[in-house]
């Protein structure tokens, strides 16, 4: 219930930590499908996926487009898409959005704020195109002949943006074909011209061209034959979301890829801050900063009025009343002490009034509260935004448990700083070398507060066929502060240790489980997440969401774990139970609390026994401090009567056998 | 020195004797660092120390820190003692113990000297007494505070039992004396009077004969007091377990170990100030015969959350709701909560939010470990969120010894010795039914061999934003080659002067010493305190304890704050020879900021290929913006106008003629400035270059000196729409920027002519496209306009909107502005693949080729 009322009431100067996703919000991301259509496109072959299914390069295109759209309508669902197709025969009947576009090119779907019909509209036309693996072809035929002058693709992708597209957003155009040398008659150069200025065009319209190229080994993909001409060598070109700018790099890619390579641009590219990165003393260049690793949470429910035809969407704005209920301006506000708390003098004083309503009288001209713009110096101690270089230290100096929150990337920017790229590859490139860390003081926003970070370098990596892996940038790493820590209570010091045959038969166990490589984020979608996003689609669909269906990918592999393991742990339990620390008992201790000390071993927690006398139904022997500390070393409730107590424990032991 | 705080009474033993009305002087350091003098009592000074100490009690909210004040030398008795055995005069009781409220502060600022005296030794008995008697049996933490200018004589009796009564109760005394001398900071009262000497040596004497006693001097004390100091919080652990494989289907296979988990880092936030007004500054409801000070009303206010929606019927049309700009808002209409509808949204859709919202995913509590991974995989940037403690439940042996066995296990040795770390996937679901959350746990062994483990969440899937960056190395020019010598890639000077400074600025030998003489690495997490945390309370505590901010305006922050605001001074002086070698070597120049690109209609029409690379990374023409830089640019330009004329000649495509950044920056810094200067000619007098003869048609060329010169300019454009013939000339009159100049003049002419309503433009950019192909002829820039005049034909006859219009004046000048053909370029040293039949037909032929 609270969920939503409570997140807007955070105060915009409390907390730091929701603008990083704030940041995002204003701003909307549309993307356009450029499909090709052509013969080869619509070439029927095996799924790699599955047996016996057929499947085409304009069809997995579909599908990924509504993968995509699913995903964004969860990630952003103000964001817009849209689909065209090219090379296609079929010819535009009007489709509502009144663009005229160039002759063989194809709008499916004019740019639109992802909804429930649009998707389903796609869904039934791949489910169409399964079923029949004639339907694609036979909807969008393939342009006989020639191929469209890849200039008019740009123009069409230009024209329908201008059209659909919101001019704050950010646009970009996602473009499919396997075809690496789409003018090879004559007249070649001359299109390959117009296609390079038509392109540029669309990046003067801050239009974003990311291509999906797609390579098999019956039709290899070979960039340098035009497109390498066309999309110009991006990569010395900055990367600024304002000005719009040609992919980073050609990705050339197997169909398969086609769509873990659409989930890594699902989220537009963009920058939380953008601030000063000081070296030393007059030696400053330029950094933007971006969130990597952002957890992504549940969207919230809102509030609609229904106003009988519609629901339209209730905007929700916090304001701040006096006592009767009259709005003050927000530049009148002030900010102090709780009333009642401050200096009571000869001429200061504070009333409460029976409907506890506060009030404080003050001589004129005396101040007794601060300013908006004070609040904030005290918060910032004057800093501005900056990234400020302290010093570099060695690597082990970053403690495992110095973390409060995520890091931070940042990436040189050339716009701000002329020669921050030069300065930022060789510091990146020295760090390295040397192995060491930095030690950065940052304020990242205006609004935000001081925090000392650990600067971690990050080379850049790449596969063999020359796709980034790893960008380079550093992380920033958040260091808690002195108030930030806490120390190891007292209670779980000089705890029992095991003997070392014991943690022999353990590490067999644990090398046996261990994985190649680290942890690995891409196995573990979020299982809450997902599971709730799929109901709320089902419902969108007007379907029915059957729970059944829903993996929870996040939980052990249990199969693996005994199949390969099993033994070893059982081995490892016994040995344990017979050791003799391990039935140490406890001594009573000074608190109240008193513990069973019948029967060996029965220590508060000693489970054969609780499960020896649950077994014989013999549970209500114990006494009721014994059960009540079986029950909290549970982390169970220990209330109510012992009958109470004795039903819980044996609930938990039903549903804990063993 | 930090403590437990909590389960603590306090008592305040303050001396108002006649001689704390005493005035001193004292430092009060203002915002700007400055320092004020400030008269005050003794006593009011002595007070500030107890009022910091009771602001901090009532800031922490803590119930169980209580505290009372009795004034000695008061001329009122009421204390515990005189109430039920008599004698024990001149001790007032001001504050029954309790955890104060801020009320306190307001009845400690009233206090004022006295004209008794009073006795310390008897306000001493009172205090154990009271507090004694308010906590009974309860094994709180006892202190004693006594604040006194030991200026007056003191009864000695019974001493021994007073010592011995403070022992018993193990109380904690601090004297706190007025102006007393300190061995520590070196103070030493000048003028003392015989008998505070006596008595500062009494109390030295009888402190030692305490278990827990010290005196110190009042002044030392109220800075040491200020110092920020972190709220000690105990960690509240929470039952779970820890478990690995399927303990329902295999018990025997599988293991639960029942763990605690508890925090390990807790993120503090500044603590929120309320909210106020000002109501009323009424002067009618006052008494006319008040001749009080006028007085103004602030009342508090409330928060509240308010909705709203655009009654306004959207219109059917698409466009129109996508277009923000467009969007009409109607006046927003309240409405109230209980009328609205639950939903979320789906993309345009409402999905109504089913009753109890939709069913959660199931969850079982606990820590499902799912697999184990090499320490060096651990991916440090991937950790989100605060680190949790994970222990064995306490007093559960069997437990404590599987934990133990579990993160012995995880540190491994190989046959060869080497010494292995493996952390745990661990899945940990904080309650039944909550959301999981992944993470890795790490073996933890300390130095008093304690077994537990660290966790810390690593992201979902979902969580990781797999961007890509351009490379820094890996560079490729347009023609698919790979660059090694580029502005952005650091030559072999760079990277030595970045090593030395990286050398230089090594922190690892820059802290402190430690016991055994050596230095230790500067910067410690345990000692930087949160400085907008402390920063935000000091303000919190001065807004309550001071009437006016305007007189006495909050003092800077405690230095303590700022420590590592700044590199060591150490380690900045030895590093200085190599920041300045940094400096000189790297050249970064800051590009003034700009209001927004200048993006203006969201489609502009094609320039050139390649020019947007030009000119990405920096916008020359905003530069000038800056009044002031600009007549710094008119001044040196004329200074550098002296490369020979051929430097830039092919088209600016190919990524080695970039001329953005200086390839190997030079010494002085302002050759970076280089194109950027030469930039500016709107602010040229006159253009250089006279119309010649044949130029008679060109339209009066009006003075470059137009108000707003840079605002027709594209940016990174050195030619605007304006004027753009003169400033054509100008520039290639110099003869360096003649590349750029023919690329921007045909940047213009297209601006221009593919512009509504300009064909009254048309004889002018006619002019423009004659002086274009003269200079490219002359200049060697063949390709540039072949390009150029083939670009313009196909826009203007194939694009919609196109200029046929214009096409059809340009073709009536004839073969001379035609495409150049080779032979004619030839006569002129160029070189072109035109032929000179091509030439001829270009201008009349019809775009289908």
């Amino acid at each position: 219930m609270a969920a939503y009322d409570e997140w807007n009431r955070i105060d915009e100067d409390d907390d730091d930590e929701l603008q990083d996703g704030a940041v995002f919000e204003g701003k909307r991301d549309v993307i356009l499908f450029a499909i090709d259509c052509s013969d080869s496109m619509h070439a029927m072959h095996d799924d790699p996926m599955y047996e016996d299914v057929q499947t085409s390069h304009v069809l997995t295109a579909l599908e990924a487009a509504i993968q995509v759209q699913k995903k964004k309508v969860f990630t952003g669902p103000n964001d817009a898409v849209g689909i065209m197709l090219f090379n296609t025969a079929r010819t535009g009947e009007s489709i509502g959005q009144g663009v005229e576009i160039k002759a063989g090119n194809f709008l499916y779907q004019p740019i639109e704020t992802i909804s429930a019909p649009k998707v389903q509209e796609l869904i039934q036309l791949v489910e169409a195109a399964r079923a029949d693996p004639n339907y694609l072809r036979e909807t969008f035929p393939p342009l006989q002949g020639n191929r469209v002058a890849m200039g008019d693709v740009f123009t069409s992708c230009n024209w329908i943006m201008r059209d659909g597209a919101p001019k704050t957003a950010t646009k970009r155009v996602f473009l499919l074909t396997d075809e690496d040398n789409p003018h090879s008659g004559p007249g070649k150069d001359r299109l390959t011209t117009a296609a390079r200025t038509t392109l540029v065009d669309l990046v003067q319209a801050g239009i974003v061209v990311e291509p999906f190229f797609i390579s098999t080994d019956e039709k290899p993909f070979d960039v340098s034959r035009f497109y390498s001409s066309v999309l110009l060598p991006t990569n010395i070109i900055d990367d600024d979301e304002e000005a719009g700018v040609l992919p980073e790099a050609l990705s050339i890619t197997r169909i398969e890829d086609l769509l873990d390579q659409m989930k890594f641009r699902e989220v537009p590219k963009r920058a939380l801050f953008s601030v000063p990165f000081q070296l030393a003393e007059n030696l400053v260049i330029g950094v933007k900063g971006y969130g990597l690793v952002t957890v992504q949470k549940k969207g919230v429910y809102k509030y609609f009025v229904d106003l009988g035809d519609r629901m339209e969407l209730a905007e929700s704005r916090t304001v701040w009343l006096q006592r009767g209920g009259k709005e003050v301006p927000k530049d009148a506000l002030l900010s102090g002490m709780g009333l009642g708390e401050a200096a009571q003098g000869k001429k200061t004083q504070d009333h409460i009034d029976e409907e506890g309503g506060v009030t404080r009288v003050t001589a004129a001209g005396s101040k007794t509260f601060y300013t908006a713009d004070e609040i904030r110096s005290f918060r910032t101690l004057g800093l501005e935004p900056q990234i400020k270089l302290l010093g570099f230290k060695d690597p082990d100096t970053l403690a495992f448990e110095d973390n409060v929150k995520h890091s931070y990337f940042i990436y040189p920017d050339e716009m701000a700083y002329s020669g921050s790229k030069r300065t930022f590859s060789a510091l990146l490139k020295t760090m390295e070398k040397k192995k060491k860390i930095g030690l950065v003081l940052a304020l990242m926003r205006r609004n935000a507060t001081p925090v000392f970070c650990a600067m971690l370098p990050q080379a850049e990596q790449r596969t063999e066929e020359g796709i980034q892996t790893e960008p380079p940038g550093m992380h920033l790493i958040p260091l808690p502060f002195a108030d930030d820590m806490r120390a190891v209570p007292e209670q779980f010091l000089d705890a029992e240790r095991a003997p070392q045959d014991l943690t022999k038969k353990a590490a067999l166990f644990v090398a046996r489980l261990a994985v190649k490589g680290g942890y690995s984020p891409d196995s573990y979608p979020n299982p809450a997440l997902e599971f709730h996003n799929a109901q709320l689609q089902a419902s969108a669909f007007r379907e029915e969401f059957d729970p059944e269906t829903f993996e929870d990918l996040s939980l052990p592999k249990y199969d693996m774990i005994h199949e390969r393991v099993g033994s070893m742990m059982k081995e490892w339990k016994e040995a344990l139970l017979q050791d003799e620390s391990a039935t140490v008992v406890v001594a009573p201790t000074t608190s109240n609390r008193r513990k069973a000390k019948t029967e060996p071993g029965a220590a508060s927690t000693s489970e054969a026994e609780v499960r020896r006398l649950y077994e014989n139904s013999d549970l209500d022997k114990l006494k009721l401090d014994q059960l009540k500390d079986y029950l909290r070393s549970k982390g169970l409730s220990v209330t109510g009567k012992k009958a109470d107590l004795v039903d819980r424990v044996s609930e938990w032991l039903d549903n804990h056998s063993g | 020195m930090t403590e437990r705080a909590g389960y603590t009474v306090t008592m305040f033993l303050v001396d108002v004797s006649p001689s704390m009305g005493k005035m001193r002087e004292v430092e009060i350091p203002l915002p700007n660092g400055e320092v004020q003098i400030a008269e005050m009592t003794n006593l009011e000074w002595a007070l500030q120390f107890v009022k910091l100490k009771v602001q901090e009690m009532i800031y922490h909210e803590r119930k169980t820190d209580q505290c009372g004040i009795l004034l000695f030398g008061s001329s009122n008795t009421d204390n515990h003692v005189s109430r039920t055995q008599g004698g024990y005069d001149h001790i007032e009781e001001l504050m029954p113990i309790a955890h104060p409220t801020a009320n306190v502060i307001t009845q400690i600022s009233a206090v004022t000297p006295s004209t008794e005296i009073g006795d310390p030794l008897d306000a001493l008995v009172v205090g154990i007494e009271t507090q004694d008697n308010y906590l009974g049996k309860k094994k709180w933490t006892r202190r004693m505070v006594l604040l006194t200018d030991a200026e007056n004589p003191i009864e000695i009796q019974h001493l021994d039992r007073i010592s011995q009564r403070l022992n018993e109760l193990k109380i904690r005394l601090t004297v706190i004396g007025i102006d007393f001398d300190d061995e520590e900071v070196d103070y030493v009262e000048e003028d003392k009077s015989d008998i505070k000497r006596e008595n500062e040596e009494f109390y030295h004497s009888f402190v030692d004969t305490l278990d827990n006693g010290v005196v110190g001097n009042c002044a030392v004390a109220i800075e040491e007091i200020s110092r920020p100091e972190a709220k000690q919080t105990k960690s509240q652990p929470s039952a779970s377990v820890l478990r690995l494989g399927d303990a329902e289907n295999h018990p025997e296979e599988a293991f639960e170990i029942n763990v605690k988990i508890c925090k390990c880092t807790a993120l503090v936030r500044p603590k929120s100030f309320k909210k106020f007004a000002k109501i009323s500054e009424d002067v009618e409801m006052r008494d006319p015969d008040d001749d009080e000070e006028p007085t103004v009303e602030y009342g508090q206010l409330n928060r509240e959350i308010r909705y709203s929606y655009d009654p306004t019927e959207r219109p059917d049309d698409e466009d129109a709701e996508e277009d923000d700009d467009d969007k009409k808002k109607g006046e927003p209409q309240d409405v109230e909560k209980e009328e609205l509808v639950r939903g979320y949204k789906y993309g345009t859709s409402f999905v109504p939010v089913p009753e109890n919202n939709f069913p959660k995913l199931e969850t079982k509590r606990g820590m499902e470990i799912c697999g184990f991974f090499k320490e060096q995989y651990f991916r440090r940037e991937w950790c989100i969120d605060e680190v949790r403690y994970v222990f064995a439940a306490e007093k559960s042996p069997l437990q404590q010894v599987a934990l133990s066995s579990l993160v012995d296990a995880m540190y491994q040795k190989t046959e060869t010795q080497k010494e292995i770390t493996y952390y745990a996937v661990t899945r940990w679901v904080t309650t039944e039914g909550s959301e999981p959350k992944m993470g890795v746990l790490k073996p933890m062994k300390d130095d008093m061999d304690n077994s537990y483990f660290l966790w810390v969440q690593m992201p979902f899937a979902d969580d990781l934003r797999k961007w890509t960056f351009p490379s820094l190395d890996h560079l490729i020019s347009s023609k698919g080659e790979t660059v090694t010598k580029h502005p952005y890639i650091p030559t072999e000077r760079q990277l030595e002067a970045m090593e030395e400074l990286v050398d230089a600025l090594d922190l690892m030998e820059a802290g402190e010493k430690d016991e055994d003489g050596n230095r230790t690495p500067w910067y410690d997490t345990r000692l930087s305190y949160n400085p907008a945390v402390h920063r935000i309370k000091q303000a919190q505590f001065h807004a309550a304890i001071v009437e006016d901010l305007n007189k006495q305006p909050l003092p800077p922050p405690h230095p303590e704050l700022l420590k590592y605001f700044e590199p060591p001074r150490r380690v900045l002086k030895h590093a200085r020879l190599a920041i300045d070698a940094a400096r000189e070597a790297f050249g970064v120049k800051e590009v003034p900021k700009t209001v927004g690109r200048g993006r203006k209609d969201g489609h502009v029409r094609a320039r050139d290929d390649g020019d947007e690379m030009l000119l990405l990374d920096k916008q020359p023409a905003k530069r000038i913006k800056l009044s002031q830089t600009q007549s710094q640019h008119v001044f040196r330009s004329q200074h550098r106008r002296v490369s020979p004329p051929t430097q830039r000649k092919a088209p600016k495509r190919a990524l080695s003629d970039d001329s953005d950044t200086e390839p190997e920056p030079e010494p002085e810094p302002q050759d970076d400035d280089d194109l950027l200067l030469d930039t500016t000619p709107a602010v040229k007098p006159e253009p250089r270059a006279k119309p010649e003869p044949a130029e008679a048609g060109v339209p009066p060329t009006p003075s470059s000196r137009s108000p707003t010169p840079e605002r027709d300019r594209a940016p990174g454009r050195i030619i605007g729409t304006t004027h753009p013939l003169a400033e054509f000339y100008a520039n290639t009159a110099s003869g360096d920027l003649v590349s750029k100049a023919v690329e921007d003049l045909a940047f213009v002419v297209r601006t221009v002519v593919f512009k509504p309503f300009t064909t009254r433009r048309t004889d002018e950019m006619l002019e423009c496209v004659r002086a274009l192909r003269r200079v490219c002829l002359e200049e060697d820039e063949v390709d540039a306009w072949n390009q150029f005049l083939r670009d313009l034909k196909r826009r203007c006859l194939d694009d919609d909107p196109g200029n046929e219009y214009f096409w059809s004046k340009l073709s009536d000048l004839g073969r001379d502005v035609s495409l150049i053909s080779a032979s004619e370029a030839q006569r002129q040293g160029g070189r072109s693949d035109v032929s000179d039949a091509e030439a001829d037909k270009f201008l009349t032929t019809g775009m289908a080729e």
